[in-house]
């Protein structure tokens, strides 16, 4: 177990480093300047790439800069802010998307699982019909569309919420994005777990404890749910990751101070500033790779039939 | 089980409205912004929604009044020289917001420190602007003491100047020249934090930042008690929203969230339709002039056929610039027909402006379907072709008038002009100045915004150092004229210079070295409460400081 645990993060910090030398490449391949040049003569230009050590090899710019990053600095912005720190400018905006995507990963999961738990003991009956439309317009609708809708009926047409994201009322102002972010993830657990109930619901065990005298909600919790929720962890996961790292449309769209907002100036300012989209890149790959890895240890731990030995061991 | 989710539920809540509170914007004033501030650096920004903001929080040497005339601010009153070379402020008794005075030696620090720091506004102090003595060496690295400022006393601040520059004071308005507060600057621990949070910025103006955070798309002001002038500030607290899409602000303005939007040609149609939002409806002009610049670099892509100047001319005089800006446009603006925009620079003396007559040089710009065909054949002849494709690019992420504009261009000059074809490639905005910048386009559609109130804004983008970035076009006649309004023997007689910068306009059009388009507007939708507000072509665009909401 150790060993493999082990393994997996040695895995996961290689995948890392490939990711951030693939991303240090690319971001200097892409079109523009990492500031704005407009009205700057080439000579000037010259010297202002000198200046943030763009003119050095591609290799030795690199290296500095994994050795900043070892030092706990993700640098300055090379055009964004006036070149301030990025880190404390990242938290923040990480902190505001986390929250948001906190109460969606709430929204989804609960939501979701209400649906495809009714569905699925419904089956074959107009509710399980119903639900599965729902879920496959959840699915069908993007999120920021969702977004726009609910601004116009329950902001414009019945002011029930801000207009915009208004920072020093973050509960009410957050219940729109949420509910936006999580359309995806209540389709995706709502059929997910409508699923598993499914087949949990006809497997020999559960038709054992039914003729044991089991049943009704007693039946659910004990056998239904506890083994068909279990894979349901595998799709929320990933979800989970997408959700905390913001959403660049509905960000802009409602004026939140996020991770998603961030990256989009990062990338369509007057200059691309490499240091916050690299930063901000190293950080959802991180973040993606952290909790994929989280996963799999916790995946054996929780379903004690599968052992991470064997999966070692093939 | 259920303790856990119970558990996991609680901490999520507990996370998620960590610091909830409500927030009551009855009655306040909320105002739209197109897009993000940048910097409150006010030595590094570069562009209008930071200068705006900052000139919201701390006051220059002058400021503007309604009508756009320099009057005092920090500075009480000013003394001129004889020769005009050298400005002593005298400044009044103004606090900074952590209660130090302002001195003549924030100034110094300030503009010292632009010199040395900043990049596309290092201009701005050299010698073909403010003409301050040095600033151009300073910029390439001299000693920056050797600046032409000094603060003999804490209430003065004296600018020796390279050349008289008529326009002097009005450009003492302008962010870059503000000051900023050495002690305050030099305390703060981190490169590049100054102006990041409300903590690490100070103001000496009319308000003070009571919540902003770089990028945040809304930033909250209060009135500044300490402000020297503050029985004219009316308003108590006010916001910014940033919103990109004009379509999202015009719904905030009908329920009430913002007071003040911009919108886009395209949504006129609709706002007429409504009788009470045309009451709201104000068209204000920008002072900013769109047109096509021309790579006349012989070796750029496509052959260099563009350092023919009959293929320049017949392309702008196949253009109908009035159909661009009536039905393309829409928004009010102008089609304009010189290189200077409409309604901007007035004559100190005479009060008219520079760019009244619009027919000076119709002989070059015009709409006149045979003389392009004319000149295009003349083009063919001299080049020995008989068809030109040539790039149009433009940058298509400041929303969707310039892709109109870019699509009538095209099929304009292509019906216009046989054998003439512009192939129309969009591209963000860091894309597309790297191209201008490394010389690989043909044609672009530019875009200039005043930074003070004289044609010599403009004009300095079309000298030989200043063309090298976009046209590249080189006129000894026209940067001699250039040198001698600016620091040469013209600098110091103002009616001299105004008429030799008709004789620079003329060598610019006749050699069709840009086509001009169109004079910008900005179709603004202002709450029927809201007044007091100021706008001007040229600098900071909106003011703030007289505001008021019913």
């Amino acid at each position: 177990m150790r060993k493999y645990v082990a393994k997996r993060i040695l895995m996961s910090l290689l995948t890392l480093l490939l990711i951030t030398f693939v991303l240090f490449v690319l971001i200097r391949i892409v079109p523009g300047n990492p500031f704005p040049v407009e009205r700057m003569s080439a000579e000037m230009i010259l010297q202002k790439r000198a200046e943030l050590g763009l003119d050095k090899p591609i290799l030795e710019q690199f290296a500095n800069y994994m050795t900043m990053l070892l030092h706990g600095s993700f640098g300055n912005g090379t055009s964004l802010y006036n070149g301030a720190p990025i880190k404390p400018i990242m938290l923040k905006c990480l902190e505001t998307s986390f929250r948001i995507g906190v109460l969606s990963i709430l929204f989804g999961t609960l939501v979701g699982l209400a649906i495809g738990i009714t569905a699925a003991l419904n089956r074959g009956k107009f509710l399980d019909g119903f639900c599965t439309v729902v879920s496959i317009l959840g699915v069908c609708i993007p999120s920021y569309v969702f977004m726009i809708f609910l601004q116009y009926f329950f902001s414009y047409k019945i002011p029930l919420f801000p207009y915009f994201f208004d920072p020093s009322n973050f509960l009410q102002s957050s219940i729109m994005p949420s509910l936006s972010l999580s359309l995806f993830s209540i389709s995706a657990v709502a059929r997910f777990s409508r699923n598993e109930m499914i087949e949990v619901m006809n497997s020999d065990y559960v038709k054992l404890a039914e003729a044991k005298g089991l049943y009704g909600f007693e039946l659910l919790r004990r056998h239904v749910l506890r083994n068909a929720l279990i894979p349901v962890v595998t799709v929320i996961a990933p979800l989970v990751v997408d959700l905390l790292t913001g959403a660049m449309v509905i960000e802009k769209i409602y004026g939140i101070n996020g991770v998603g907002s961030l990256m989009v100036s990062a990338i369509a300012g007057d200059g691309v500033d490499y240091n916050y989209v690299l930063a901000l890149g190293i950080v959802f790959s991180a973040l993606y790779i952290g909790v994929m890895l989280v996963l799999d240890i916790l995946y054996g731990i929780i379903d004690p039939r599968i052992s991470l030995t064997a999966k070692e061991a093939a | 089980m259920k303790k856990i989710l119970t558990l996991l539920m609680i901490c999520a809540l507990a996370l998620v409205t960590g610091c909830g509170g409500g927030s009551d914007s009855a009655g306040k004033l909320s105002v739209m912004l197109g897009s993000n501030v940048v910097s409150l650096d006010s030595a590094k920004c570069t562009d209008s929604a930071s200068f705006e903001v900052i000139a919201d929080c701390i006051d220059g040497l002058m400021q503007l009044d309604a009508d756009g005339k320099p009057i005092p601010a920090i500075a009480e009153s000013f003394d001129v020289s004889a020769d005009g070379k050298t400005y002593t402020f005298h400044l009044r008794d103004a606090k900074w917001s952590n209660g130090e005075p302002v001195t003549a030696n924030d100034f110094v620090f300030a503009w010292r420190r632009h010199c040395q720091t900043a990049d596309k506004y290092a201009y701005i102090m050299g010698n073909t602007v403010a003409c301050v003595k040095n600033a151009d060496a300073v910029t390439k690295g001299a000693d920056p003491t050797t600046l032409g400022v000094s603060a003999p006393d804490p209430k003065t601040f004296v600018v020796e100047l390279d050349a008289p520059v008529s326009f002097f004071p009005s450009l003492m308005s302008f962010p870059t020249f503000y000051p900023i507060n050495e002690k305050f600057y030099k305390s703060l621990d981190e490169e590049g934090s100054y102006g990041t949070t409300p903590e690490t910025f100070l103001s000496n103006g009319a308000f003070v930042l009571s919540d902003y955070l770089p990028g945040a798309a809304n930033i909250q002001l209060k009135k500044n008690p300490d402000y020297w002038n503050a029985a004219q500030v009316k308003l108590e607290n006010w916001q910014y929203q940033v919103v990109t899409s004009s379509d999202n602000a015009l719904t905030a303005f009908k329920n009430g969230t913002l007071n003040v939007v911009g919108i886009s040609g395209s949504q006129i149609e609709s706002v007429k339709k409504d009788t009470d939002l045309m009451k709201n409806l104000h068209s204000i002009p920008s002072g900013s002039l769109s047109y096509i610049s021309f790579n006349q670099d012989a070796k750029n892509n496509h052959g260099g056929a563009l350092a023919n100047v009959n293929l320049r001319l017949a392309i702008s005089n196949a253009i109908d610039r009035e159909s661009l800006a009536n039905n393309f446009v829409a928004n009010g603006s102008k089609a304009t027909y010189t290189a200077i925009p409409i309604h901007f620079a007035p004559n100190a003396k005479t009060g008219k402006f520079f760019a009244e007559n619009q027919q000076q040089f119709a002989e070059y710009v015009g709409f006149n379907v045979d003389k392009a065909r004319d000149w295009l054949n003349a083009a063919k002849a001299e080049l020995g072709k008989d068809t030109f494709e040539l790039e149009l690019i433009y940058a298509n992420d400041s929303g969707n008038t310039v892709v109109k504009v870019a699509q009538a261009i095209k099929s304009q000059v292509e019906e216009n002009l046989p054998g003439v074809t512009l192939k129309l490639q969009p591209m963000p905005k860091a894309e597309y100045l790297d191209k201008l910048t490394t010389n690989s386009f043909d044609v672009a559609i530019s875009s200039w915004v005043p930074d003070y109130d004289d044609p010599m804004t403009f004009f300095t983008l079309w000298t030989t150092a200043g063309s090298e970035i976009c046209e590249h076009w080189s006129n000894p006649d026209y940067d001699k004229i250039i040198d001698d309004c600016t620091t040469g023997a013209l600098a110091a007689d103002y009616d001299a210079r105004w008429l030799a910068m008709y004789d620079a306009e003329k060598i610019l059009l006749e050699n069709a070295v840009i086509a001009p388009l169109y004079t910008g507007s900005n179709a603004t939708l202002i709450g029927t409460n809201v007044s007091g507000l100021e706008f001007h072509v040229a600098g900071v665009n909106r003011v703030f400081k007289s505001a008021q909401v019913q």
